[in-house]
Order: C-alpha cells, then structure tokens, then sequence
C-alpha cells in the first residue's frame, strides 16, 4: 500500500491510483481506516467498486492500466515492484509525448503544451495548418488540445459546484497562465476566475468553508488525523459552516474518526 | 425432450451466457470503460475510468483486515 502511495506522491497528476478495497468494507469504514493510516493526502482515489477482473485471486493484488486504459501488467505486487515502477515511468513518458502519427514538426507544439504553454501551442498549430501537406494533422493536434483544455475547465467548473473552492482557484490560476492570448479558451477560464474572485453570497460561504477544511485537513495527515483535537476542529467547523459542502465534508470526518478500528 | 432435460439445457445456455460475458468483461480495454456507480473517495468530479485516459492508471486492490 505505501509503495502505491508513494508513486501518486512522485508522479502527481501525471499518474492516478485507485484503491479498491477488496474485503467487503463499506466506503465510511475503508476511509477511516485510510485515514488512520496516513495514507490520505494524495491525489489517490478510492472504491469499493471494481472497474476490471484481474486473473489469479489474493491480495495484495494490482492492474497497471497504460494511457489507454489497457492492462500492462497484473498480479501481486510485491513480486514486480521494479518492473511496475518502469512501465510507470514509460507510460508517463509517452503521455507527454504527441499522439501517434503526429508530424516531428508539429510534436513540438504537443511538447509546448504538455509542460502548460497552451496558447503558444495553439499559435504554432495555427502556424503550421497553413502549410497544406501539415494542415490536418494540425488541425486534429490543435482539437485535441483544446478538448483536453476544456475538460479541465470542466473539472475546474465541478470543483466549484462542489464546494472545493480551493483546489478550483489553485486550477485556473495555472489554467488563466497557460491560456492567456487564447480568446476561445481565456474568456472561459476567466468567467470561472472570476466567479471565484467575487462570489455570490452561497458560493463565497462554500469557498470559505472549503479553504477552512482543506487547511484542516492538511494538518490532519501531518500528525495523528482523527485525534482529539482534530476531531474537535472538525466539528466546530462543520456547526460554523453548517450548509455548506465542505461542512457536511467535515462532519462525515468527524463520524468517521468514530468508528470503531 | 423431457422437462429435466429442457432445464439442463437452460442451464447450460445459462452457464454459457455467464461464461460468454466474462470474457467479454475481461477484454484488453475494460478498465478503461467502467463507470463507477457511486463516485470514488477523492475522486474530484471523475465518474468513469475514460476521463482518466491519457495517464497511467495503477489500480491497487487491498484490504482493511
């Protein structure tokens, strides 16, 4: 388990894990005793739903998805420790690389982009589309990026629905710098920059309880999470912010940090 | 064909339909196409196994005891 968390530590957003927990705890239980672990506070996800069969029966056991979604590897983990660390690496590589078939020339451009120069790549798309033997390579290069853009809009757009307000405001500050001179992109992400910066009375409730929460929690996976004093911090955060999302975040954690072992 | 019969041919028919969606459901793409029916623990507004395309997924099964 630690070595899963450990890779989501180093490779971030550039890898996901996903637990799931294969014992028949229920979601309230398997989080608790995430908690308890310290094994919170990464980008890692977690379900008691198996989104794949995986041959052999046992635990520990792992599925290395590559950027496809197709099984690279399977099995007990701590007999391919090596081997799941580099086809990691590989496929993280080839994440950043340009979709297959993309022209040298222009896989320069999807390099731009992978490191966050997203207007400076669209330019150069849009540079090179004038030449007729590049201009529908670039022209589905430029869709992708965008596509993939967007979707971090939309993500961004979920987290403040949700009530992460935080972690929305951390999103499109990055987004708002890899866009600016874009206008089909950079009028969407400042709307949402914008909303963030003068919210209405609700969402700038939700905002407030959400960087009040997000705090809380970053110290919580710092020392013993669901001790006295965090459990205590939980509650009168969740009576102060009572209506909001990340209140009724922090009383699931303050019910969690009940449960028995 | 008696009634005994005809419910050991229902339930071979039975079996091979088990049989036929378990290899289906084992293809080379599956985990990229499910769909989670309660959305994961910190999983940020990601519902389905497609929205994480583009990056590797290591998708660790444990336990709590």
């Amino acid at each position: 388990m630690p070595a899963s968390i450990k890779l989501q530590q180093q490779y971030g957003d550039a890898l996901q894990v996903l637990f799931v927990e294969s014992q028949g705890a229920d979601a309230d239980k398997f989080e608790a005793f995430a908690w308890r672990q310290k094994w919170m506070g990464t980008q890692a996800m977690w379900t008691d739903e198996r989104p794949l069969e995986i041959s052999g029966s046992g635990l520990p056991a792992f599925a290395l998805l590559d950027i496809e979604g197709k099984i690279l590897l399977q099995g007990n983990p701590l007999e391919q420790k090596k081997k799941i660390e580099e086809a990691i690496a590989e496929q993280v590589k080839k994440a950043s690389s340009a979709p297959a078939g993309t022209p040298a020339v222009l896989a320069k451009s999807w390099a731009r982009f992978t490191k966050g120069d997203v207007a400076a790549a669209l330019a150069e798309c849009d540079k090179l589309g004038t030449d007729v033997i590049l201009a529908e390579p670039a022209k589905a290069l430029r869709a992708e990026m965008v596509a993939r853009t967007e979707a971090k809009i939309t993500r961004g757009q979920w987290l403040i629905e949700s009530g992460y307000a935080a972690e929305a405001s951390t999103l499109f500050a990055s987004l708002a710098k890899s866009v600016a001179g874009t206008p089909e992109l950079e009028g969407k992400v400042g709307r949402e920059l914008a909303r963030l910066k003068a919210p209405d009375k609700a969402l700038a409730a939700q905002a407030e309880a959400s960087k009040a929460l997000a705090s809380l929690q970053q110290k919580m996976v710092k020392d013993k999470p669901f001790d006295d004093g965090n459990v205590k911090a939980l509650l009168k955060l969740a009576e102060k912010h009572a209506g909001t999302k990340a209140g009724e975040r922090a009383a699931r954690l303050a019910k969690l940090a009940k449960l028995e072992p | 064909m008696n009634a005994t019969n005809w419910k050991l041919a229902g339930l071979a028919l039975l079996l091979l339909g088990t049989a036929t969606w378990t290899t289906a459901a084992g293809g080379d793409d599956e985990g990229a196409r499910y769909t989670f029916r309660r959305a994961p623990v910190n999983s940020m507004g990601v519902r389905g196994m497609a929205e994480l395309r583009g990056k590797p997924v290591l998708i660790d099964f444990w336990g709590t005891r």
